[in-house]
């Protein structure tokens, strides 16, 4: 009865996803195993039961988000299998539709012993499923593991759920945020690296009329934006302007970063901006691939968002401007304003091992083995950076990776997503750059860790957040590119402000302040 | 005679041997019978037992807990649903879409199907037929694709024509005003040319006779076409039209959902993409599938009433 009852859900969810997201069927990448509901029911005959010999390898199924279009080859996992004395099988899919598809088979029992989330924001939705007991908790665990145990304490701390640890984190430098730029244009146009917003604007404003590429064409623009306040120049810019990391405190109490005057001072400088035409003028309908073609095309000249992007469009860049030079810089603040930049929690996705797939402790500690076997080198570096020889040498103690690009992506990207730690904790190899603006970038990313805005919130919860901060968020978001666009003014953003506060948004200001005292 | 008598038994069956009845004459057409079972099992499979997935629209469904464990709430998310700030919004937008799709797209197929009747030399006729299908194999993400790199304001060929007739650019993709146009638009770019294909399987089908009387009767090319070809296919237009009544809120998530941005939301918000960022993204399940609930009722009464209308002015209708 159990098994039809699942069966009539999975097809229930499955028509309803499909019907409502229409665009959920690259699903079929999985090709090398069974479907979600023939895992379901193999689930508990797992080999958990008798206890292996030493030698017998552990089987283990992971599944995980893939931000490439095909699956990867089993050229990374077989090597895996062989270093940690596995049977490993993958299922991946695609990153765009992952929380869907994580939904969909937590909704069928059928979520197998490894399960990695997408980000974030996926972690926070899945709170309520790890307080109701789905999950293994696994802090007790960790001091038993060599590795595992080296996993930083503050990062781990911004994972917690009610104080205690379920997950293993994929850690990521703390602030990446920057600005690239076409440092010819600048030579040519005889402006230094801006120290301040207005140095910025100035340089977006010669970027733009003082035709820096000297083809007595009026071709150029300055800053090239995208649809994302957060990961685009919006954010960054509003560290610049001393704008707290999502949420700050205010007289004793948590409030979100637009109650703040630096926000209204960010979203004024971006309207001046784009008003002034220094910017592309349709930044909100704008994707990633059209910001950077912008770029890469020779067309803008200033690119605000993860300075680690600089190889790829440099080096896209070049195919058309051959005689274009790029550079990254940070440190950029309002006038008389101090530095500071905003950071992640430290990770960009975790992973959960799911109670319906692992039955018992002697399971879970093999399954923690895999991971701490991940967590050292050999392991590590197999996973991030393939195979040596094949897909990377190591230089001065970096790996440096091989000319074929596109190899590398389809065999080794799957995998190295999925990495947890970071070079310090698990002994990988950090990456060996040739391009003079990287080698600055991975500086100035160092440099970003002491100054980093923290957002106070990452360890703390707000079950009304956690329902429908996301839907809220939408109404913040819509008005603050309303604003920037001169759709409506102060008085209308702070319309928006108290309809997010009476919709839900005063109830995660109290909900998170209390946290917030309650954790000091 | 005979079939006057098998009327008459029909209309009397006794009431004992109904079920044996039944039984012999599933037996008697079972050919037919076996022929219908997939398209049966489909229905079953994929439209009725999913329906069973809608109780979850009554529950505070947790996944882990499944459809048994989770707790009733009544009405709870509908009384959520229509107390909702957006609600009036997103169902005035659905449905001024949906009108407009109706009066600015229906007839579009229609009219390209006579236009291209009238076509004497077939070649031309093929390949314009041919070229208007085109567009209805490309996605959504093509066309809107398309449309945006020719509107941008950022070097968009459109946008660039108006500033070189002196005309001042104008905000296509951000703008509230243009979000319906540019939505209509794009629909009849993509499907009118596909619509055109069972308008002339119908038109193909009238008796050629027909037209060789009206020519000797002295009847134009407009004449024939308002006195055969229109009431030849009048039942056509009308079942489809009913048809399309039934996906009234069908318009594409996938479309919208692509051209909605901060900008256009206000106008561009449908029940589909709220569903899609309210309730599956946050994996609301439970009041996502209320709305959907919701939305499929309306799509039942509107069809029915469409089908009511048609009975009403003498046509078949669909049931």
């Amino acid at each position: 009865m159990r098994k039809k009852s699942m069966l009539l859900v999975l097809s229930a969810m499955l028509a309803f996803v499909l019907v409502l997201s229409a665009c959920s069927d690259q699903s079929g990448s999985n090709n090398n195993q069974p479907s979600p509901s023939a895992d379901s029911g193999s689930a508990s005959e797992k080999p958990s039961e008798a206890p292996p010999a030493n030698e017998e390898p552990t089987e283990i199924t992971i599944m995980l988000p893939l931000n490439i279009a095909e699956t990867p080859p089993d050229t990374i996992k077989t090597e895996l299998e062989k270093l940690t004395n596995t049977k490993l099988t993958y299922q991946f899919f695609p990153a765009d539709t992952y929380e869907e598809k994580l939904n969909a088979s937590f909704a069928t029992g059928s979520l197998p012993q490894v399960t990695y989330l997408k980000n974030q924001a996926t972690f926070i939705k899945f709170k309520e499923a790890i307080r109701d007991g789905q999950f293994w908790e696994i802090g007790p665990y960790l001091s038993e593991f060599e590795n595992l145990g080296k996993l930083k304490e503050s990062i781990l701390n911004n994972t917690k759920v009610d104080g205690k640890i379920y997950s293993l984190y994929i850690g990521r430098p703390l602030a990446r945020q920057g600005l690239i730029y076409r440092k010819d244009w600048a030579d040519n146009l005889g402006l230094s690296a801006p120290q301040t917003t207005e140095d910025l604007f100035a340089m977006a404003k010669a970027f733009t009329e003082d035709d820096p590429d000297k083809d007595g064409q009026d071709n150029t623009v300055g800053l090239t934006d995208r649809n994302d306040l957060i990961y685009g120049a919006f954010k960054t810019l509003s560290s610049a302007f001393g704008t707290p990391n999502n949420w700050g405190e205010k007289d004793g109490q948590l409030l979100p970063e637009f109650m703040f005057p630096e926000y209204i001072e960010t979203m004024d400088y971006m309207k001046r901006l784009r008003d002034a035409g220094y910017m592309n003028k349709d930044f909100a309908a704008t994707s990633k691939t059209d910001q950077v073609n912008m770029f890469q095309s020779g067309e803008a000249g200033l690119y605000i968002g993860s300075m680690q992007d600089v190889n790829s469009l440099y080096n896209n860049l070049v195919k058309n401007v051959p005689t274009a030079e790029v550079a990254t810089h940070n440190k950029i603040t309002k006038p008389g304003g101090e530095f500071g930049i905003w950071a992640i929690p430290g990770y960009n996705n975790v992973v959960l091992f799911p109670k319906s797939a692992i039955k018992t402790e002697d399971e879970l500690k093999k399954v923690l083995a895999f991971f701490d076997k991940m967590m050292t080198p050999e392991v590590a570096n197999l996973m991030y950076w393939g195979i040596e020889g094949t897909h990377y040498t190591v230089v001065d103690g970096k790996a440096k990776e091989m000319d074929d690009k596109d190899k590398i992506e389809r065999e080794v990207k799957g995998f190295k997503d999925s990495v947890i730690g970071e070079p310090e904790t698990n002994g990988q190899y950090t990456g060996y750059h040739e391009l003079q603006a990287r080698i600055d970038a991975e500086k100035f990313i160092i440099e970003n860790e002491p100054v980093a805005i923290h957002d106070p919130t990452a360890p703390l919860d707000s079950a009304t957040y956690t329902e429908k901060g996301q839907e809220l968020q939408k109404i913040i978001t819509d008005a603050t590119y309303q604003y920037i666009y001169g759709d409506i003014d102060k008085a209308g953003f702070e319309k928006a402000i108290e309809d997010w506060k009476s919709r839900g948004g005063q109830k995660i200001i109290d909900e998170y302040t209390a946290a917030y005292k309650a954790n000091q | 005679m005979q079939e006057a008598r098998a009327e008459v038994l029909e209309l009397i069956p006794p009431k004992p041997r109904r079920h044996s009845e039944l039984k012999k004459r599933i037996w008697k057409n079972k050919l037919l019978y076996l022929m219908a079972l997939p398209g049966i099992l489909f229905f079953i499979l994929f439209k009725y037992v999913p329906m069973y997935g809608l109780v979850i629209s009554l529950q505070d469904f947790k996944p882990y807990q499944g459809i048994r464990g989770s707790e009733w709430v009544g009405l709870e998310h509908f009384k959520r649903l229509f107390t909702e700030p957006d609600f009036l919004m997103i169902l005035t937008n659905t449905l001024v879409l949906f009108g407009m799709n109706l009066l600015f797209f229906f007839p579009i197929p229609i009219i390209l199907a006579l236009m291209l009747n009238e076509v004497r030399i077939a070649v031309f006729k093929r390949t314009v037929q041919t070229l208007v299908y085109i567009p209805h194999f490309m996605s959504w993400v093509i066309i809107v694709s398309i449309s945006y790199v020719m509107l941008t304001m950022d070097g968009g060929i459109i946008n660039e024509l108006i500033a070189y007739f002196g005309g001042e650019k104008i905000n296509f993709l951000l703008s509230s005003e243009w979000f319906r146009p540019m939505y209509i638009l794009q629909v009849i770019w993509r499907e009118a040319g596909w619509g055109t294909i069972i308008y002339l399987a119908a038109i193909a089908a009238i008796d050629p006779g027909l037209y060789e009387a009206a020519r000797i009767d002295g009847a134009g090319r407009f004449r024939q076409i308002w006195h055969i070809t229109l009431p030849a296919i009048r039942s056509v237009i009308i079942v489809l039209l009913i048809l399309k009544i039934g996906d009234v809120l069908e318009l594409g998530f996938e479309h919208v959902y692509l051209l909605l941005n901060s900008m256009n939301r206000g106008v561009g918000e449908i029940i589909d993409t709220y569903v899609y960022t309210a309730g599956l993204q946050q994996g609301q399940f439970s009041y996502s599938t209320a709305i959907g609930f919701f939305k499929s009722f309306i799509g039942l009464i509107l069809v029915m009433a469409a089908n009511w209308l048609a009975k009403r002015m003498g046509e078949d209708g669909v049931y």
